[in-house]
């Protein structure tokens, strides 16, 4: 910023409004325009290449694997019609799992983060900050890291408590709702920290308990930070695929991420547009999530950027 | 406690110890099985979050942990426990043939079977109890052609045709029908044989079980383990084994699968870190492993924040911008999927239509170099929407007066943007960038799903690709059952973690995120 400030003014002015160009400011500030919608048409291409084609390929009733046509000739919801229908593989079935177990474990991770969150905003007590510090150096350990553990420990306890083993949509859950102490706790808790303490100090000389406070006055104020991570970790959960993968072992309880890879890997060329089409239902959720709450993913995301 | 704190006993005071007496409980009759099992670690740290859970909501000191309680003993169970049993995992031998604890493969040997030269060996036949599915009976005929029936827990009986319950012999001489009983026909017995195998009939010592589809025969205990020699003895040949590098080995080196786990100190770090069948592809491995997450990092970076810069100011870019953001809301694995299908050399449409436009294409999905190219380019589609939305957040926020005042002093664009702009929202993207780069050094996602790491490292002692980073290697090394080397794959997922703890715990200082989050 000195080095601007240096810069002699007189000549800097004279510089700025002469130019090489035979145009005048108006028409550069056009050509720029232009210039920009141009790059931004390419962007736009290069960013729905993949959706268009995935789009078009599902209503395609012919399956053909090279078409490069964008609008198929025959349009039809045939591949749908076979992709519910389908005997060997039970799409329905892990897209209600998917849902279940991202419902379940966003449910019970929210809802410990945010107890978690106000009893570390609101309370002072005897190990907090190392508590603090704890999570967070804990919450960098990649779950991938883990999947070794995870899955010696699961079938281990699975031969005393079947629920609790491989192959289960409890144990899943689980270790999705245990990620609760997380980076979210924080995103909470600084939320949290910027509710004036006023109006739970006057509760609390009404006679309110902090379990009361909590629920009836709390909650309700951090009601966006909420929306936002539960959208963000409903997202991360639902396309989580590494653990399902690992985790179960049986056709009909995969979530629909591991019933997708299966499903291609498996037999590509008959199973082209029908893939296709599963491909576009398993993302329908999350966009729809997307376009009804993007206030609050956006939010959340620039949140983090700028206060960290 | 509530006495000598003289806090009113409520009704929600009775209810809280309550649950907590009865998750004690539960927890507790889990790891009496656990411990049965001799499975110390996983004991241990339930016991661990037993402790947890009573102290914080049964102490009236500790009444502030209450909120904190249930997210503790989660986290110690599936998050820091995992860490602890993958330091003890790569300590072990742990892999393929050394799967078991030492006591679950001496109960595996103590259960095996021999028929002993006395012993009697009989043609049976299977009848199926018509009430339970998990009840038989045996008809069995000697060599000297005398029969017997016997039922599982129910001693073996001589019995012939006509007498009571049994019925008209067939062409064999044996018994169509027992009373309360189902012949099993020739096909189910093939498919069930596993099951029966398993099945005990008769009572001890003269245990009779199935041996092979048509052998029925009293059989004894093979293996006989003696604690306090640690010896293992075959009944059938006399042999004594001692245990030794996790397997049970005779004096003269005859080793007796199944092994089990032992630890080996640091071997696997050491055989990480310097064994030199390994290095070849674990050097390519790693260079490939942060070349592929710094150039991702700097590529969506980049692109997301040209994007942001680029049309800022240009009419109509909520479209533009809700367009763009299009990649971030469908989940990673469809779009990997997808571009995987697009890029296939067979069939993926952008390959034919590279063939239409330049006469040919490269290998996307096998030739090293491509295939690397490949990862970067759906990484940086993928990510640069995120980038895209935290730069134009950044943008936001820095402060208009100080480029207006830089553009009366005469600064141009490019100016203002490298001098002011960049070194500002780099400031304040920066964490974002380590947390990307950390994120990225470990995206198993875009690797395996993409192309499984291939195309593979030809010539490479243990299975390796080309596009292989460290955890995706983890993921061969542990699941690839002709491996299986839990031991091997722990030690990486240790150094993994140490390193991205190193970086990210550097940030924190830097950043001071942990005084100014830990407030």
């Amino acid at each position: 910023m000195t080095d601007i400030q240096t810069h002699s003014t007189p000549i800097a002015t004279t510089s700025y409004k002469k130019t090489n160009f035979s145009l005048n400011y108006q028409q550069r500030r056009w050509l720029g325009y232009i210039i920009r919608y141009i790059i931004a048409a390419i962007l736009i291409v290069f960013a729905f290449v993949p959706v268009v084609w995935v789009l078009s390929a599902s209503l395609n009733p012919s399956g053909s694997l090279v078409s490069i046509e964008v609008i198929p000739k025959n349009p039809g919801l045939g591949n749908y019609r076979g992709l519910f229908e389908n005997q060997y593989y039970p799409y329905l079935t892990w897209l209600r799992n998917s849902f279940v177990v991202a419902s379940v474990s966003t449910l019970l991770s929210v809802s410990s983060t945010t107890v978690s969150a106000y009893g570390l905003s609101r309370f002072r007590f005897y190990g907090r900050k190392t508590l603090m510090r704890a999570i967070l150096i804990i919450s960098i350990f990649p779950a991938a890291l883990s999947i070794i553990a995870l899955y010696t420990t699961f079938q281990q306890v699975g031969n005393h408590i079947g629920i609790l083993g491989l192959d289960s949509h409890a144990s899943l859950i689980l270790i999705y709702a245990s990620g609760a102490l997380s980076i979210n706790v924080f995103l909470v808790k600084g939320y949290i920290d910027s509710i004036p303490l006023e109006i739970e100090e006057s509760a609390l000389v009404d006679g309110a308990t902090h379990a009361q406070i909590f629920r009836m006055i709390t909650l309700p104020l951090a009601k966006p930070i909420l929306i936002t991570i539960s959208v963000l970790t409903f997202m991360a959960i639902y396309g989580d695929f590494v653990l399902p993968r690992i985790l179960m072992q049986s056709s009909d309880k995969y979530t629909v991420m591991v019933g997708l890879y299966l499903f291609q890997s498996a037999d590509y060329a008959q199973n082209w547009g029908v893939f296709t089409a599963g491909a576009v239902i398993a993302a329908l959720p999350i966009l729809g999530l997307y376009m009804l709450l993007q206030r609050y993913i956006i939010g959340g995301l620039t949140a983090g950027a700028v206060k960290l | 406690m509530n006495k000598k704190n003289a806090f009113p006993v409520t009704p929600s005071t009775i209810i809280r110890l309550a649950l907590v007496g009865v998750f004690d409980v539960a927890v507790l009759s889990l790891i009496r099985q656990l411990l049965d099992d001799g499975n110390y670690p996983l004991s241990g740290i339930l016991g661990v979050v037993i402790v947890i859970i009573t102290l914080c909501f049964s102490l009236e000191n500790l009444r502030y942990y209450r909120w904190l309680g249930v997210s503790l003993a989660a986290t110690t169970l599936f998050v820091l426990y995992p860490i602890l049993y993958t330091i003890y995992l790569s300590t072990t031998n742990a892999g393929y043939g050394h799967i078991l604890t030492k006591q679950e493969a001496v109960e595996f040997l103590e259960s095996q079977q021999y028929v002993p030269e006395s012993g009697q060996q009989y043609k049976w036949t299977a009848y199926r109890s018509l009430e339970s599915t998990n009840d038989y009976v045996l008809w069995l005929q000697a060599e000297d052609d005398t029969t017997f029936l016997t039922g599982i827990g129910t001693a073996t009986k001589p019995a012939s045709i006509g007498e009571d319950g049994i019925g008209s012999a067939d062409d064999k001489g044996i018994p169509t029908s027992i009373q309360g009983y189902q012949r099993l026909e020739k096909r189910d017995t093939v498919a069930m044989i596993d099951q029966l195998g398993e099945l005990e009939f008769g009572v001890a010592p003269d245990i009779i079980r199935i041996t092979s589809l048509t052998v029925a025969a009293t059989t004894q205990q093979r293996y006989q383990y003696d604690s306090d020699s640690d010896t293992l003895t075959d009944a059938e040949t006399g042999l004594a084994y001692h245990p030794e590098e996790g397997v049970f080995t005779t004096d003269d080196g005859q080793e007796l699968p199944p092994g089990f786990r032992v630890g080996v100190g640091l071997d696997n770090f050491e055989r990480f870190f310097s064994s030199s069948a390994l290095r070849g592809p674990l050097v390519r491995i790693i260079s490939w492993n942060f070349a592929y997450a710094i150039l991702s990092v700097l590529c969506s970076f980049a692109l997301g924040l040209f994007i942001a810069v680029l049309f800022e100011t240009l009419p109509g870019r909520q479209i533009i911008r809700a367009l763009l953001i299009i990649p971030y809301p469908i989940p990673a694995l469809v779009s990997i999927l997808i571009w995987r299908n697009l890029l296939n050399p067979d069939f993926g449409a952008l390959v034919s239509l590279q063939n239409s436009v330049f006469g040919t294409a490269p290998n996307w999905l096998t030739d090293p170099k491509w295939t690397r190219i490949a990862i970067i380019i759906i990484n940086m589609w993928l990510s640069y929407p995120y980038f895209y939305i935290v730069s134009s957040g950044a943008l936001q926020a820095i402060p208009t007066d100080m480029m207006d005042a830089a553009a009366v002093d005469g600064a141009n664009a490019w100016q203002r943007f490298s001098r002011i702009t960049l070194p500002l929202l780099l400031k304040i993207v920066s964490p974002l960038l380590v947390a990307s780069f950390a994120f990225n050094f470990n995206n198993f996602n875009l690797i395996y799903i993409f192309n499984q790491g291939n195309p593979p490292i030809a010539g490479s002692p243990i299975p390796a690709g080309h596009t292989d980073i460290l955890i995706s290697f983890v993921y061969r090394l542990a699941f690839n059952s002709a491996i299986s080397d839990y031991g091997l794959g722990a030690s990486i997922s240790i150094v993994l973690f140490l390193f991205i703890a190193a970086i990210t715990w550097g940030q924190f200082r830097y950043t001071r995120v942990l005084e100014d989050q830990t407030v």
